[in-house]
Parts: C-alpha cells; sequence; structure tokens
C-alpha cells in the first residue's frame, strides 16, 4: 500500500486526532517541519509528484461531474479503463471535476512525461481506443487544446494552447482554479495543490483580524444580493450567547445556474474550508450543508469531502490543536425553489415551511432563535482563497464597488455554453460574445436574461453594461446567482417572460397574497395575450400589478418575481403591442398568433404535410401545389416540421 | 422604552414590540387581516403595510420597533398597495357568504371591501341560470347584475328577480353596462327603481350609485330613441 500524504511520515511525527499538531497542514507540503529527516522529505516530494503527474507518468484524466456524466462521460471512463486494460498500459485513470465549458463535455486529458497535456473534447466512446493510439505515437493534431507546448510532438503547432483560447484566456479563474484539475473525491490532491492553507492561516488568528482581511478584500456575498459578508459575521460574532450556527447554501434553484454545483462537485473541499473558517470567525460549533436533493452527485461530493475532513482532523474536536470544535451535517432540501431565501431555508431544517417576515435577520436570531449566518458556495470558496491568497490579487480585481471575480454561467443562444469566471465589472458583451462566442452566423442577441426568474431582461442596446451589483439593478435585472441566458431573434419576449413567470407561479409557497395570487394573475394575462386575447389596458394591469408584487411581498422570491415581466415591458414594449394591437408575435412563436402557409415557389407537390396534417386543412394534387386552409388549420406546425423543401412558412 | 415617529407623532413604547403596537398607542389606526396578537404574526396578508422614509414597505404586525424610526400609516401609494391586496384576496375568494360561520355579520374582510370601495363579484357570477334561461334577457328587473355575491342567489335559482338584498356594487363601468343591458332587453325602469330602493336605500353608498344609474339611463335611452 502507498503511502498517503495525509498520514505519518515516520514515528518522530507525534500527530493524532486527540493531540493535533498546529502545523499538520503545512509539514504536508513543506515539511517535515518538527525534525529534519531527508527521507521523510523525499517522501513527500515523491508523493506530491505522484499525485500530480501520476504514478506511472501516464495520466489520463476523465472529468465526473453531473454535466459530463450527463454527457456520457461515465461510458468514457469505462472505455478508457477497459483500452487501458485491454493494451496493457501502464497508466492511472483519474477522475476530475468539470472544467466549467460544458460545449465541450464530456472531455478527457491526457498527460504523459515529455508529452504535452492534451484536451480531448466531445469525445465518444468508441474514439478513445483511437485517441490513446494516437497520443502514444506521438501525435497530438486531433487534440482540441494543449495545456503546454514542448515541441516534441507531431502536430503541436496546429493545436492551440488552452490559455490562448478566447474563453480561456479572458477568464480569471480565481476561485474555479482547481475546477477540472483537482480530483475532487481526495482531499490529498487538494492538499498538494495548496489547499486548506487558508484555514491553517485563518486559525492563527483571531477572528475579528479575518473579518478585518474579508473587509479589506471587499467581499460581498455572491447569491444574489450582494450583502457585504463580513459585516454578517461581524454581526452574528457580536450577538451574545454561544450557540451558533453557519449554513451553507448550496440549494441552488434558478433554472440555467449552476455556478455552485460546479463548484461543489469540482472542488468540495475549497467551499468546506469557506466554511470552517467562517464557523472559526463567528464562533460556531455547529454547521449545517443545505444542498439540493435534485443535485445527488453534489450532496455525495460534499459528504464525502466533510467524511474526509473529519478523518483527518480538519472537522471535530480542536481542530489543528487550536482549541476549537466544529462539526458539519450536511442537509438535503425537499427541493422547494424558495428554501434558497435564507428564512425558508432556516424554516426548512427546522421541519417547518415557507419564509417568514425579516427582520429580525439570521444574523441575530436565526436557526432555532440563534444567531445564525448563511453563505452562498461561491462566497465560501472566495473566503477560503483569499486566506489563502492573500486580500490584496482579490481586492485589486472588479469594480470600486464590488471587488473580486464572479462565476457566471451562461446558457441559450450561444455557441459555447458554460460557466465562466470573470473579474466583477466584465461587460456583457465581453462574457457573451468573447467568452461564449455569441449566438452563431445569421443570428443576432435580441436580449439577455441575467439572473434566473427573478431576474431581468436587458437588451441588446445594453450590452456595454458592466456586470455589477447596482448597475444591473438599474438596468432592470439582478445579478442573481449569475445565470446568464442569452436569447435571439428567435424567441418571442412575452413568451419568455411568460416561462420564468410560470417557474415562479408554480414555485411560490403561497403564504402571502401578493405573490400568491398577483403572480397567478400576471401569469393569466400574460398567457392571455399570448393567445391573442389581450386588450391593451392588460399592459397597464401587468405594471401596476408587478408593482405592487415586488413592493408588497413578503420575502425575496416575491420582491423579485415580477422583474422579468416588469424588463421585458419596459425594453419590448413594441412586442407586447404587437400582441394586444395587431394580434402578431413579431417572433412567430406565440402558437395561437401564427399562420401558417404554402409558399407556391417552393412547394414541390410531394404531399408529405398533406400526410401529417391531423385537421384536414391541406388541400391539393400530387405534383401540384399545395394550399393550406386557415379555418380548418389547428396550427400544431406539423407540416412546417416535415416538409422537405422548407415550402410551409409562418406569417 | 423605544421612540418611533408615527406620522410625525413621537411615541414611546417598550422594547421588543412591533409597529402596530406603537401605532395604535398614537390613535392612528391600520387595517389588519390576519394579525391576531399572541396567536398568529405571520405578516402573510399585507394589509397592515406601512412605509419606512427609504420607501420600503413594512408589515407593521411584523416589523420590530428601533429607536428614532419614522413610519407612515397612510399615503397615496399605500392606499393603492393596500387596495391591490385587497383586489387580490376578493379575486380569488370564494364569497360563499351563505355558508360561513359569520353569515356576513362578523367580517373583517366584507367591511374592508366596504371601506376600500372593492366589491366581489356580482351575484350574476353565482347565478346557474345563464343565456336563454337569465331572468334579465327575459325582461324581469333583475339586480343580479349589480349586486355584490356572496348568497348564493337563493332567489334567482328559484326563478325569482334579484332584489339586491347584499347591496350595490360601486363601479362605474359595472354600472354602465348593467343599464345599458337593462335598456337593451327592455326592463321596466320604474319597477327596476322601486326595487333599487327597497333594499339598497339603507346603504351609504345608495345615492352614489343611483345617480350613476339615472345618468346612463339617460344617456342610453337617448341612444335608442
Amino acid at each position: 500500500m502507498t503511502w498517503n500524504l495525509m498520514d505519518k511520515c515516520c514515528d518522530k511525527c507525534w500527530h493524532t486526532l486527540e493531540y493535533p499538531c498546529r502545523n499538520y497542514i503545512r509539514c504536508r507540503i513543506e515539511g517535515p517541519l518538527c525534525h529534519d529527516d531527508p527521507d521523510c522529505r523525499r517522501k513527500r516530494e515523491y508523493r506530491i509528484r505522484e499525485i500530480l503527474y501520476g504514478k506511472t507518468g501516464f495520466k489520463i484524466k476523465v472529468p465526473m461531474a453531473s454535466c459530463t456524466i450527463a454527457a456520457g462521460a461515465q461510458e468514457v471512463y469505462k472505455a478508457v479503463l477497459d483500452e487501458v486494460k485491454s493494451r496493457g498500459i501502464n497508466a492511472d485513470v483519474t477522475i476530475s471535476g468539470c472544467m466549467g465549458m460544458c460545449y465541450m463535455d464530456p472531455w478527457i486529458e491526457l498527460s504523459k512525461t515529455g508529452m504535452p497535456s492534451a484536451i480531448y473534447a466531445n469525445v465518444k466512446p468508441g474514439q478513445v481506443s483511437k485517441i490513446i493510439s494516437e497520443y502514444l505515437g506521438g501525435d497530438v493534431s486531433s487534440a482540441y487544446a494543449l495545456r503546454n507546448h514542448t515541441g516534441k510532438a507531431k502536430g503541436e503547432d496546429k493545436v492551440p494552447l488552452l490559455e490562448e483560447l478566447p474563453q480561456w484566456k479572458n477568464q480569471v479563474r480565481w476561485v474555479s482554479r482547481n475546477c477540472g484539475i483537482v480530483n475532487p473525491e481526495s482531499i490529498e490532491e487538494y492538499i498538494a495543490l495548496g489547499g486548506y492553507r487558508g484555514l491553517d492561516k485563518a486559525l492563527k488568528m483571531k477572528p475579528e483580524e479575518i473579518i478585518e482581511i474579508i473587509k479589506k478584500a471587499g467581499l460581498r456575498g455572491r447569491g444574489g444580493a450582494g450583502f457585504p459578508t463580513w459585516l454578517k459575521w461581524k454581526i452574528a460574532r457580536e450577538q451574545p450567547g454561544d450557540v451558533k450556527y453557519v449554513i451553507m447554501n448550496a440549494d441552488e434553484g434558478d433554472p440555467g445556474a449552476f455556478m455552485n454545483r460546479l463548484l461543489a462537485e469540482s472542488d468540495p473541499h475549497r467551499v468546506l474550508e469557506g466554511l470552517i473558517i467562517a464557523a472559526y470567525t463567528i464562533g460556531a460549533s455547529k454547521g449545517f450543508i443545505f444542498v439540493r436533493a435534485e443535485k445527488p452527485l453534489m450532496a455525495e461530493r460534499l459528504s464525502k469531502a466533510v467524511e474526509q475532513a473529519r478523518k483527518y482532523g480538519l472537522l471535530g474536536k480542536n481542530i489543528l490543536g487550536r482549541g476549537f470544535d466544529f462539526d458539519v451535517e450536511v442537509i438535503l432540501s425537499a427541493g422547494a425553489f424558495v428554501c434558497g431565501e435564507e428564512t425558508a431555508l432556516i424554516a426548512a431544517i427546522e421541519g417547518r415551511t415557507r419564509p417568514r417576515q425579516r427582520p429580525p435577520y439570521p444574523a441575530t436570531k436565526g436557526l432555532w432563535g440563534k444567531p445564525t449566518i448563511i453563505n452562498n458556495v461561491e462566497t465560501l470558496a472566495h473566503v477560503a482563497t483569499i486566506m489563502a491568497e492573500g486580500w490584496e490579487k482579490f481586492a485589486s480585481m472588479g469594480t470600486e464597488k464590488t471587488k473580486g471575480t464572479k462565476m457566471f454561467c451562461v446558457t441559450g443562444a450561444v455557441q459555447r455554453t458554460g460557466a465562466y469566471e470573470v473579474p466583477v465589472g466584465t461587460t456583457i458583451k465581453k462574457l457573451v460574445e468573447e467568452i461564449a462566442g455569441g449566438p452563431g452566423e445569421g443570428r443576432r442577441i435580441k436580449a439577455v436574461q441575467i439572473g434566473g426568474p427573478s431576474g431581468g431582461c436587458v437588451p441588446a442596446s445594453l450590452l456595454t453594461t458592466p456586470i455589477d451589483y447596482e448597475t444591473l439593478q438599474k438596468a432592470g435585472a439582478i445579478m442573481g446567482s449569475g445565470g446568464i441566458v442569452v436569447i435571439d431573434d428567435k424567441s418571442c419576449m412575452v413568451d419568455v417572460a411568460k416561462f420564468f413567470t410560470s417557474f415562479t407561479v408554480a414555485e411560490s409557497c403561497g403564504k402571502c397574497f401578493p405573490c400568491r395570487i398577483g403572480m397567478k394573475i400576471l401569469y393569466d394575462t400574460l398567457t392571455r395575450i399570448t393567445e391573442g386575447k389581450g386588450r391593451e389596458e392588460d399592459l397597464e394591469i401587468l405594471r401596476e400589478l408587478g408593482e405592487i408584487v415586488r413592493s408588497a411581498s413578503l420575502c425575496a422570491l416575491g420582491g423579485t418575481a415580477p422583474n422579468p415581466v416588469l424588463s421585458t415591458l419596459r425594453y419590448f414594449e413594441d412586442e407586447y403591442l404587437a400582441h394586444v394591437r395587431d394580434k402578431k408575435c413579431p417572433a412567430k412563436v406565440c402558437r395561437n398568433l401564427v399562420e401558417y402557409w404554402i409558399n407556391p415557389e417552393k412547394c414541390i407537390g410531394c404531399g408529405t404535410c398533406k400526410q401529417n396534417c391531423p385537421s384536414n386543412a391541406i388541400s391539393g394534387e400530387p405534383g401540384k401545389k399545395h394550399v393550406i386552409d386557415v379555418s380548418k388549420c389547428i396550427r400544431c406546425g406539423q407540416c412546417f416540421i416535415v416538409c422537405p423543401v422548407g415550402a410551409v412558412e409562418k406569417r | 422604552m423605544v421612540k418611533v415617529i408615527v406620522n410625525g407623532k413621537e411615541v414611546e413604547v417598550s422594547e421588543g414590540s412591533v409597529v402596530l403596537d406603537a401605532i395604535k398607542k398614537t390613535g392612528y389606526s391600520v387595517p389588519t387581516l390576519c394579525f391576531f396578537k399572541g396567536v398568529y404574526n405571520e405578516a402573510a396578508c399585507r394589509m397592515c403595510l406601512v412605509e419606512l422614509p427609504n420607501g420600503k414597505l413594512v408589515p407593521s404586525c411584523a416589523y420590530p420597533v428601533s429607536d428614532g424610526l419614522k413610519i407612515t400609516t397612510d399615503s397615496e401609494r399605500l392606499r393603492k398597495t393596500r387596495r391591490m391586496v385587497l383586489e387580490l384576496i376578493l379575486a380569488v375568494h370564494k364569497m360563499k357568504c351563505y355558508q360561513c360561520a359569520r353569515k356576513g355579520g362578523f367580517c373583517l374582510l366584507l367591511d374592508f371591501a366596504k371601506e376600500f370601495g372593492v366589491e366581489g363579484i356580482p351575484v350574476c357570477a353565482e347565478c346557474p341560470l345563464h343565456g336563454e334561461d337569465c331572468l334579465l334577457v327575459k325582461g324581469e328587473p333583475c339586480l343580479g347584475f349589480l349586486t355584490v355575491a356572496g348568497c348564493g342567489s337563493p332567489c334567482t335559482r328559484e326563478g325569482t328577480p334579484c332584489f339586491g338584498c347584499r347591496g350595490p356594487v360601486t363601479r362605474e363601468d359595472v354600472i354602465e353596462s348593467a343599464v345599458k343591458r337593462f335598456i337593451e332587453h327592455g326592463v321596466d325602469l320604474r319597477d327596476l327603481h322601486s326595487r333599487m330602493k327597497l333594499f339598497w336605500s339603507s346603504f351609504p353608498q345608495f345615492k352614489h350609485v343611483f345617480d350613476l344609474v339615472l345618468k346612463y339611463e339617460k344617456k342610453y335611452m337617448g341612444e335608442k330613441k
């Protein structure tokens, strides 16, 4: 059995779980610190090299996160294992987290001493054998990107370096630095890459000093509201009483946002480290990780991380010999979107439901009436990184009001879907067009929906807006958790607003009237408009009711739920007017407002549309032009789909 | 003790109490629906909203007092919001007063509806008669169109035109369209007026409603000629 980096190097090391060594973490890499023995040092160096480059010098890395598994990474992993076994190659096949570039899932990375590390994108299980034999033959020309150049492999000059790709070059990978590199199920690997250094440093300080550092760094909560993290911690720390709680809010529910899942699945120890630092700062001895049950892998990885940390004395009694006790429990949420709201989250842990009125804020009166801080996964990852890397570097990024970086998930009509980390203050245009590749040839961005169902739509004319809490609020959207859905000219804005409203209608807890009834009426009104039964007064109803729901609702869910309606109404009023006045849908999406017709110039008279029409609305002889009878047409769109030459058009 | 300023009036209340206590102490009042002291304090109905100087609306029944807190209990915006919230509640309220234990006697919802001028749906909405069976279409002086629902329409069910015992709807557009229908179907207007006076004359809003009825009768009779 190989020696583990976390184990004792020799009998001179006196670290045990009961009497932990204060320098345990630093000693793992820099050590041995308590005795000088070249053998022990060599042992560590050898093990770290083994972890980073593999025992055999040939490492094959397959990403294992929910996104890559969905794209077929498990089959690829199996194919790689089979291939290695059948050929008898000496190779380490390991797993890693997701790199955040979802458009190239599943990817595999091959690295061999003397060869450049090559990343292959969109790998199918059948291609694995060819990739491995090519790579072993010294040919990397079919790779997607390389991590480094050696000049020894064939076709190296044709393949770009990963750092040179626009989607990588424009990012600043601060919290996501380990994503796609570290093995998320190994605490050893995380420590070998410099992990738990932040905790080591933090435990040597006084809690006030940590608060001071976070204050200097200017970290604001990444969950959406942007409340200064240091202030929250300070309020909780100054509360009397010795029972306090910390909660990690990993209940990420926005459609189109997955940065928390990505972080917790790819680098779970970093977020756990942040949680321990937070607990030490406010003086909590019990913490909770509140994970969405729909993300089972995320819960599994976090539980595994907690288990490993407990095994090596990073959780439990007398952590690192500093007299600080802390333990963590992983709790699965029941899956309601509203549980992301902090008072509802607390209620869910207590076994009740629904949010409550704030104040009193959880920092003064939270879980079971005790001071509680709730931080987002990304915030805690930032805390761990700031403590390890120093606040100066963090504070040098970002805008005047908001420092540091933020992860954004860009989805929708873009070529390169994925989660990207950029400094706060980067323009939406840069994020969407340079990093995510824009909507592609011949298509035009119409709007960008930021912040999920509680965010708003920013029109194409405002794409140069720098992303920040305040600027987005001014534009009618919110930062939210950071989900960005790009909408192109094929989408109808009324339909988009209707979609997001239907989400909040379904997820409203039903406690307060404005959200429960108001949102339903908003949804009904939008449905009426998309069905062509809208009146011009409806727009006034939407505007007035939206404003009331926003100001009178109990929690943040209702307070932001009308945003999609209000922002689309603000920037795309002409589309609403086209729906209610002319009964036309400019984007030709709303079913009741679209009329199908057959373009006689294109029709070849094949009769496919006639055969497929469920209501016999199409007439015409074979070989001759066909015609749709509008009075019979039920607008199912079948003819539009089946026409081989695209002669069926919408108007 | 902490000092709270309600509509410019200073008042001292004990620490740990809510804004509503301070408001009650000054003599002002805010409408409350779901609040029941010591029993239910969840701020769900949002009728008791008050305004803070920064423009935020907070429920007075759950918002804790702090020293120097300034609140406004009445403004155009607050009235509009409360009215809208009440409208929302009534929009989905079943209005089955005939089955309700309160029987319309001690009902805060109906009281507020009268106070804010928000009516629920008219009796027609509950009436089982539609189309050709409708008494109004037959030319009978049925007041169902103009009467607040909640009774379960026992009269029209039995074929008797509505007497309007639950009071009139005050919305002008409803009255206008009702009068239009009356004239369209040739209802005897004198009969209608006497029917209106039977129960409605005891309601405070009667004069306002009756004036509107006469106004639109004049308008549409003129059109018909």
